[in-house]
């Protein structure tokens, strides 16, 4: 885990040239990220032009359209193309639809990011007090429970809760839309409505990961010497735990949080597909199944710029809650 | 239910209305299982783009229910008598949504488009071939089309009206950028196209200027008036999703109902189901070039090991029916001989297997989970034929792999799936032809190829019902495919969704139907 | 040492999961891939305990199967993420510098690649195998155990004792193995019994997309994929396998907590 300098919070020019530097080291990665999908998408079998020719593809067919996209050139004359317009900001047009890969990706991204943000928000308020009050009841067997709770939203598959969801309160209560997405900026009200399941169904699965870090990290947290002391000096319990314990047992709790919303940001194709969201996992792997070459590398790509900006802002709020964490 | 309406009540008062009542009401709700890939006629298309553009375009020609060809631009279609030039007089009363009315030069420009090497139609190959040829279109007068043939074709029409093709719709020069790239359609058709927004919908709405045959609809021909003012495709990729999206009222026609669907939707108070017999194919495919394939003692082994009725029955529970042709049991030209199903012969399939050396070596079929019938098909026909001996082994491909091993024709045995043909001709041509060319092709006879140009140009009805039986005989003996049943089309419609039909081809046609809510 | 309920429970469970995998292995009441048509949907019977499924296949018998499927598959998982993972987490956090950067971008790469892409193209190279499927979940993995194995080699590796190897004149390659790897096995346990939970649910997001372990076989994951579309008709369809991939990790968690626990040097003080 790369830590952040900084001994009790931050000094100005330190997180500049703290953020300056994390986003040199990241470069590598990026371009790492884009070559290893450019060609790797060329090892798959399959390409647009079999795809859309379908059992119809006869062989001059299949050439036309190759010329046409560009696919009959070099594959490495084809990358250097390809970098070429993604460093002017152009990532080309999808081979499918024909629209702009980069608006297309912010498009989308609103849809899955309202969705994330949402969900981890939730599973944050609901998972951090209960993990912690797990650990401070330790062994107990409501503590037991708890975990047990937690290990048991953690096992359920998302689309399975996703569709009991749908049936439930789509289909028998009637309580929301069963399809269909209207975006916030259209209506506030609405959105809420077809964003509701979604949420709910990815909380409660985070909330299983997110109890069973915060419990883990708390208890850890409630060994140490300090904790020990304030209890002997006779500080109350629930302030033992909301200003010492908290802090500090929060901090790994944040790097799974960063985690977590790094690999949903990228692709929740599972969720997207129940709920019928036009979000970024549903255009990745629709674009994956259809071959649409520029499609999967600009968002592969975003995807790689989302982790490493997640990442970044995780390690920069962990001072804030880690006092412990010096300059490495 | 009570907490809904006081929702809805708190969001009507907030100004926040899901959408308004008033336009809910006329906006009849399609569900679309993917999104259309371009408005295009013909050009970046799928199944479900020939769809949506059959609603907004509209060609010289079009299909009936049947299969045949009827004219729809055209008030008819004059053939002279050596067959190489088609006369079409154009309708008066035709106009495009932009309120220009249609004339012959509109034609000529779209056929320019059409034949152009870069626009990439599909069907570019099909009117530049060596079965037909276009030498010329001509327009003598405002009001008339000419189109030269090189050689008389049994096809050209049926080539024109073709879905897939985008029935070589008629497009407004309008439809077109300044650089000749395509914009949007701007058609004769029934509706207009209205808001597209990608991976959620897209909006058609009434165009009411539509001058409409007399009569009844009959397939993408007839009298296509459209009676309600907007429709909405929406795109629900998950059949469980769609299903649920028909019962909780968010859509008011399911085109694709899953078979294992169809008994609890039938059972629902006010839910009709639409069944009609489709025009695709479900095949089982087998490489003649493989070493052990290569022997027709084997591949008729396989093919007396397994019970096709009892298979075909299984995977759509009764609602298809057996063939081994590959003319779909709704064509004119399948005739009773091609409903003969041979009588599974386990005891021969075993003698014959052991005569072609076949010692238990297991042999690979390619399917895929996209569609659930093909992966169904390799799982019955693995089952059926380890009664005989036979040991097959499933190999589960992603759909575009599965696509590349097909055209390139790497595969031992394939369950496969043919898309709608129209004609009879091109129900053989699908899989008849050179290898050496083209490898997706799985039967390479060159008698049989003979028969097939010859039946390409035939146009008496009699003879190419005779060439027909001819290549169906042989093919029982090279038995390079299975046949097996083509699939039914299911669609469901609450009560209040009036005057839809299934038809021949999957995609629902929204002219016709009507709206009585309450 | 005081029995906790985590272990009691987690012990149980597990050991159950484990006795229904290894008897798998000599009996089932049916051939788990067998298909019977005129038997399709059947509901729970004295015959087919839990029905059969929409191919006439007997659900109990593939229930059994998916133990040792899904078991397997999730533990050869494992170690291949543990394996590469602790590779380049021990490489990186002991040598540092210009290795440490090169590896670290690696990894990073890695996180971000959707684990569907990396399943698509290993299925591609391999051809459909659950083996392939292990690779890719491997390598999705990897990563993971890799940070907390180089934040654990960083933490230590000024500590005394290494410093004391090294001054007795022990290769840096022995000061590893001897005295830095034992000292990431409590973290790598606890993280273990976590991926194990998570390999399981993506081999079955995976199956719901269409990628998962080639059927016939059956996993437990792509049971319960294939089972959705009849969640109404065939409720048990989906609940059966379900029950069993909570009972292993509700089993596998709490045993992980419990190892924690007994393996934490902290605890005996």
């Amino acid at each position: 885990m790369r830590r952040a300098p900084g001994v009790s919070g931050w000094r100005g020019a330190d997180v500049l040239a703290y953020v300056l530097k994390r986003l040199l080291v990241a470069l590598p990665t990026l371009v790492l990220v884009a070559a290893s999908v450019f060609f790797l998408m060329r090892l798959i079998p399959g390409d647009p032009a079999t795809v859309i020719l379908g059992d119809a593809a006869t062989p001059e067919a299949v050439a036309d359209l190759r010329v046409a996209y560009g696919l009959d050139r070099p594959v490495l004359v084809q990358f250097a193309l390809w970098v070429e317009r993604a460093l002017a900001g152009d990532l080309g047009r999808s081979i499918t639809s024909g629209e702009a890969v980069g608006p297309l990706i912010l498009a989308r991204f609103q849809v899955t990011a309202a969705i994330v943000f949402a969900s981890v928000g939730i599973a944050v308020l609901l998972a951090v007090p209960l993990g912690m009050l797990a650990a401070w009841k330790q062994n107990s067997w409501g503590d037991v429970a708890a975990v047990a709770a937690a290990t048991f939203l953690l096992s359920i598959p998302s689309f399975w809760l996703g569709l009991i969801f749908l049936l439930v309160f789509g289909l028998w209560l009637g309580w929301v839309p069963v399809v269909g997405y209207v975006t916030f900026a259209e209506d506030v009200w609405g959105a809420l409505h077809y964003i509701a399941l979604p949420v709910v169904t990815l909380a409660l699965i985070e909330t299983g990961v997110l109890i069973r870090m915060a419990r883990a990290s708390t208890v850890e947290v409630l060994r140490l010497d300090y904790i020990a002391h304030a209890r002997a000096k006779g500080v109350p319990e629930w302030r033992v735990l909301a200003r010492h314990a908290f802090p500090n047992a929060f901090a790994p709790t944040l790097t799974l949080i960063g985690l977590i919303m790094g690999s949903l940001l990228g692709g929740i194709a599972v969720i997207e597909t129940v709920f019928t969201l036009p979000g970024l996992g549903r255009l990745l792997v629709e674009a994956i199944f259809a071959r649409d070459y520029p499609v999967i590398q600009g968002v592969m790509l975003f995807i790689a710029v989302i982790y490493v900006v997640v990442n970044l802002i995780v390690d920069l709020l962990y001072p804030v809650f880690d006092p412990r964490v010096t300059a490495g | 239910m009570r907490l809904r309406a006081s929702f809805l009540a708190l969001a009507a008062s907030l100004g926040l209305g899901l959408a308004t009542p008033a336009a809910a009401q006329d906006t009849l709700r399609i569900r679309l299982n993917a999104d259309i890939r371009s408005t295009d006629p013909g050009v970046n298309r799928d199944a479900n783009t020939d769809g949506l553009v059959w609603h907004v375009l509209e060609g010289l020609v079009a299909l009936r229910g049947n299969a045949t060809v009827a004219p729809m631009l055209a008030e008819r279609v004059d053939v002279s008598a050596d067959g190489l030039t088609y006369t079409f007089p154009l309708r008066r009363d035709v106009r495009f949504h932009n309120g220009q009315p249609l004339t012959s030069a509109d034609v000529a420009f779209a056929m320019e488009r059409y034949r152009k090497r870069e626009t990439n139609w599909r069907c570019r190959g099909d009117l530049d071939g060596s079965v037909t040829r276009i030498t010329a279109v001509e327009t003598p007068d405002p009001h008339t089309v000419v189109m030269r043939l090189e050689r008389p074709s049994a096809l050209f029409l049926t080539t024109l009206a073709r879905t897939d093709c985008g029935q070589t719709g008629i497009f407004h020069r309008d439809s077109l950028n300044a650089d000749g790239s395509w914009r949007a359609p701007v058609g004769t058709g029934p509706f207009r196209l209205g808001e597209w927004r990608r991976g959620q919908f897209i909006e058609l709405e009434r165009f009411a200027e539509y001058a409409a045959l007399p009569g009844e609809p009959d397939g993408l021909a007839g009298n296509k008036t459209p009676h309600v003012e907007r429709v909405r495709f929406t795109i629900i990729p998950d059949d469980a999703a769609a299903r649920a999206a028909l019962l909780a009222g968010n859509i008011d026609i399911l085109p694709d109902a899953r078979t294992r669907d169809l008994r609890d939707l039938r059972a629902r108070p006010g839910m009709t189901v639409h069944s009609s017999p489709s025009f695709d194919l479900q095949i089982i495919l087998m490489q003649t070039t493989d070493p052990l394939l290569s022997d027709v003692r084997m591949r008729r082994a396989i093919a007396l090991a397994l019970d096709v009725p009892e298979l075909v029955r299984a995977l759509t529970e009764g609602g298809s029916r057996p063939s081994r042709a590959p003319i779909p049991v709704g064509s004119g030209f399948h005739t009773p001989l091609m409903s003969e199903v041979p009588a599974r012969d386990l005891a021969a399939a075993r003698r014959l297997a052991q005569e072609a050396g076949y010692r238990g070596q297991p042999i690979r079929i390619v399917t895929t989970r996209r569609y659930e019938a093909f992966y169904e098909i390799a799982v019955l026909a693995q089952d059926m034929l380890r009664e005989a001996g036979i040991n097959l082994e499933l190999e589960v491909l992603e759909w575009a792999t599965q696509l590349q091993r097909y055209t390139r024709g790497e595969y031992q045995m394939m369950a496969f799936g043919f898309s709608a043909r129209l004609d009879p001709s091109l129900s053989f041509e699908m899989f008849t032809g050179p290898k050496a060319t083209q490898p997706r092709k799985a039967w390479d006879n060159p008698r049989v190829q003979a028969m097939l140009e010859d039946s390409m140009r035939e146009t008496d009805r009699a003879r190419r019902i005779a060439l027909f039986e001819g290549m169906f005989r042989q093919l029982m003996e090279d038995v390079p495919v299975i046949a097996l049943y083509s699939s039914t089309n299911n669609a469901v419609t609450p009560a209040h969704v009036q005057g839809f039909r299934s038809w021949a081809v999957d995609a629902p046609r929204a002219w016709g139907v009507r709206l009585a809510r309450r | 040492m005081r029995l906790r309920p985590n272990l009691l429970i987690g012990g149980t469970l597990l050991g159950f999961v484990f006795i229904v995998a290894a008897t798998a292995l000599v009996w089932t009441p049916y051939d788990p891939v067998r298909t019977n048509l005129r038997r399709r949907l059947v509901p729970p019977s004295s015959d087919y305990w839990l029905g059969t499924d929409e191919f006439g296949r007997d659900v109990a018998s593939r229930l059994m199967e998916g133990a040792v499927t899904s078991l397997t598959v999730a533990a050869s998982t494992v170690c291949v993420a543990l394996v590469l993972g602790m590779a380049i987490g021990l490489a990186g956090g002991f040598l540092r510098g210009w290795t440490d950067r090169i590896l670290g971008a690696v990894n990073d790469t890695l996180l971000a690649f959707p684990g569907i892409l990396l399943a698509l193209g290993l299925l591609a190279v391999l051809g459909p195998s659950r083996w392939g499927i292990v690779l890719a979940l491997g390598l999705a993995y990897a990563p993971s155990v890799a940070r907390v194995v180089r934040g654990t080699v960083l933490s230590i590796r000024e500590r005394e004792f290494v410093e004391a190897s090294r001054a007795l004149g022990n290769s840096e390659f022995y000061t590893l193995l001897r005295h830095v790897l034992p000292h990431t096995a409590a973290p790598v346990i606890v993280l273990a019994t976590s991926l194990f939970g998570w390999i399981i649910l993506s081999e079955s997001a995976l199956s719901f997309l269409g990628l998962g372990v080639p059927p016939p076989a059956a996993t437990w994951g792509n049971m319960l994929a294939s089972a959705r579309p009849f969640m109404q008709d065939a409720p048990l369809l989906s609940i059966a396998p379900g029950v069993m991939i909570a009972t292993c990790l509700l089993g596998v968690n709490l045993l992980g907590d419990a190892l924690r626990d007994l393996l934490d040097p902290r605890d005996g003080a």
